[in-house]
């Protein structure tokens, strides 16, 4: 580090939360732990909850009227979405499973070439392998 | 004159300002380079290249994914790894980058590497229970691993709450072929758990308004009950990153663990109550009294050698709550390691390279024969 940044009082500042950052932390997380605080952010969560119920009903009636989609239609499209995503995976996971196949027909066979061989299952650990 | 005098003379002087600009140019420069925060943000996991290791796709239903990676050696172990991520935590942690990569360095070791990773809920998934992971998810993903390698034996490693569902279909399943059970930083016991402990016993949250309402319990409030756990150390991470700025492998690094660090899970809403009322509320994963698909998990039942490791200063998933689990578990042939570091430095980083891995190989290709 040179003398410079040494002098640099932010940098001294930053360093100083840095290490000190697990005591506050752990004073935050006492303050967290009190039964009275657990209890507001318990009611916050709640009355959270029931504000967000009201503001998107009334707010999926303006989008509608609007002829907008509202977050309602936008989490079907990401539903939908994803069943598509999940869809492919299935179609991922047959085509290997078809290919692995052919692969064990043709190294019946002897017109294909050879398929890539599987590695051996014989490995053995070290002889001085620690213990 | 003084030293101190000497350089508050400098600072005005025509070589400074040219020494500050070529500075500021410089710091500039490479910060469009490099993409640091405020210039671009990296936002997917191409931007980090993470998850990289070549890989199939093996087995798809609802949030189970299952990877099996590509044998990097011709010769491997006979007992394949079937890691089990946590449910709400990406995968990729356990694959950054070439030569940071949890499972590059186990398929360099001659294992042949299996990942059940998680992808968020949707809707539908609302219902998904803590035996759907355990039972259906890994008791389907451990049928795949045999079927694909023709051996009935399997290793697993679960991380976190990974380890939870790993020891947990150990515990049901004696028979499904599981030959050695690994799990790093696993809780066990909900009363090391203090903060969420507090949480649940003051009855603040009606969790059943909670799922009832929302259906999933989404990502971000997932991140925002961990990050309660060390409120600061976003922050300090932050300026952390600043101190370091010029160092290119630290920026690279900082990004990607904060980045990983954010990017929880969402989690279906009746597991995230029977997570609340029975793990928490009740206690019953310590106290042998869970009942999956009525069958009840008695720990004590599972036979198999296992490992469990801890990180001494991890702060969500605090020694208290997971050193019982060696205690709980019947094995004769049981180990637990305690390795410095935190919760994510415990497997991915430096520290991980250099500590757990070893260990864990060493302690897997005795039992991978």
């Amino acid at each position: 580090m040179s003398e410079r940044e040494q002098l640099d009082p932010i940098r001294i500042w930053r360093e100083w939360i840095v290490k000190s950052e697990k005591q506050w932390s752990d004073h935050l997380t006492d303050l967290m732990g009190d039964e009275r605080f657990s209890k507001g952010m318990g009611r916050y969560m709640q009355e959270g909850l029931h504000t967000q119920r009201m503001f998107g009903d009334a707010m999926a009636q303006s989008l509608s009227s609007l002829n907008m989609p509202s977050r309602t239609d936008i989490l079907d499209i990401g539903d939908r979405l994803g069943q598509m995503e999940e869809t492919l995976s299935g179609l991922q996971v047959e085509i290997r499973e078809q290919r692995a196949q052919l692969t064990r027909l043709a190294s019946t066979g002897s017109a294909d070439p050879a398929p890539k061989k599987a590695p051996s299952r014989t490995k053995k650990p070290p002889v001085n392998s620690d213990k | 004159m003084s030293a101190a005098t000497n350089r508050r003379v400098d600072v005005g002087g025509h070589d400074d300002r040219d020494a500050m600009e070529t500075r500021i140019g410089a710091t500039m420069q490479r910060a469009l380079s490099r993409n640091i925060p405020g210039i671009r943000i990296p936002q997917t996991e191409s931007d980090f290249d993470v998850g990289l290791t070549p890989k199939e796709l093996i087995y798809s239903k609802d949030t189970a994914r299952l990877y099996h990676y590509r044998a990097m050696q011709d010769e491997i172990y006979r007992v394949p790894l079937l890691i089990v991520m946590s449910p709400v935590a990406k995968g990729y942690i356990l694959d950054l980058a070439k030569g940071q990569s949890f499972v590059e360095y186990f398929l360099l070791q001659g294992h042949d590497v299996f990942m059940l990773e998680w992808i968020g809920p949707r809707r539908e998934h609302s219902g998904l229970r803590l035996e759907s992971y355990v039972c259906d998810f890994i008791g389907d993903s451990v049928k795949k691993v045999q079927e694909t390698t023709g051996e009935r034996d399997i290793t697993l490693v679960g991380y976190c709450m990974g380890g939870m569902l790993s020891t947990m279909f150990t515990a049901l399943n004696p028979r499904a072929g599981i030959k050695n059970l690994a799990c790093f930083t696993t809780p066990v016991n909900a009363e090391g758990m203090s903060l969420y402990k507090q949480w649940v016993d003051s009855e603040a949250f009606d969790i059943d308004r909670l799922v009832d309402e929302l259906g999933i319990i989404p990502g971000d409030m997932v991140n925002a009950s961990i990050q309660a756990l060390r409120p600061l150390q976003k922050s300090a991470g932050d300026l952390n990153l600043l101190n370091n700025v010029e160092n290119d492998a630290f920026v690279k690094a900082q990004l990607t663990f904060s980045r990983w660090a954010a990017d929880q899970l969402a989690v279906p809403g009746e597991m995230a109550r029977e997570m609340f009322k029975d793990f928490l509320k009740h206690n019953k994963f310590a106290k042998n009294e869970l009942v999956l698909r009525n069958k009840t998990v008695d720990i004590g039942k599972i036979r198999v050698p296992f490992l469990h490791v801890a990180a001494e200063y991890d702060h969500i998933v605090p020694t208290d709550a997971s050193k019982d689990l060696i205690f709980l578990v019947g094995s004769k042939d049981k180990q637990e390691i305690m390795i410095k570091g935190g919760h994510v430095s415990l497997v991915a980083g430096g520290n991980a390279i250099y500590r757990l891995w070893p260990k864990l190989d060493t302690w897997l290709r005795e039992r991978a024969v």
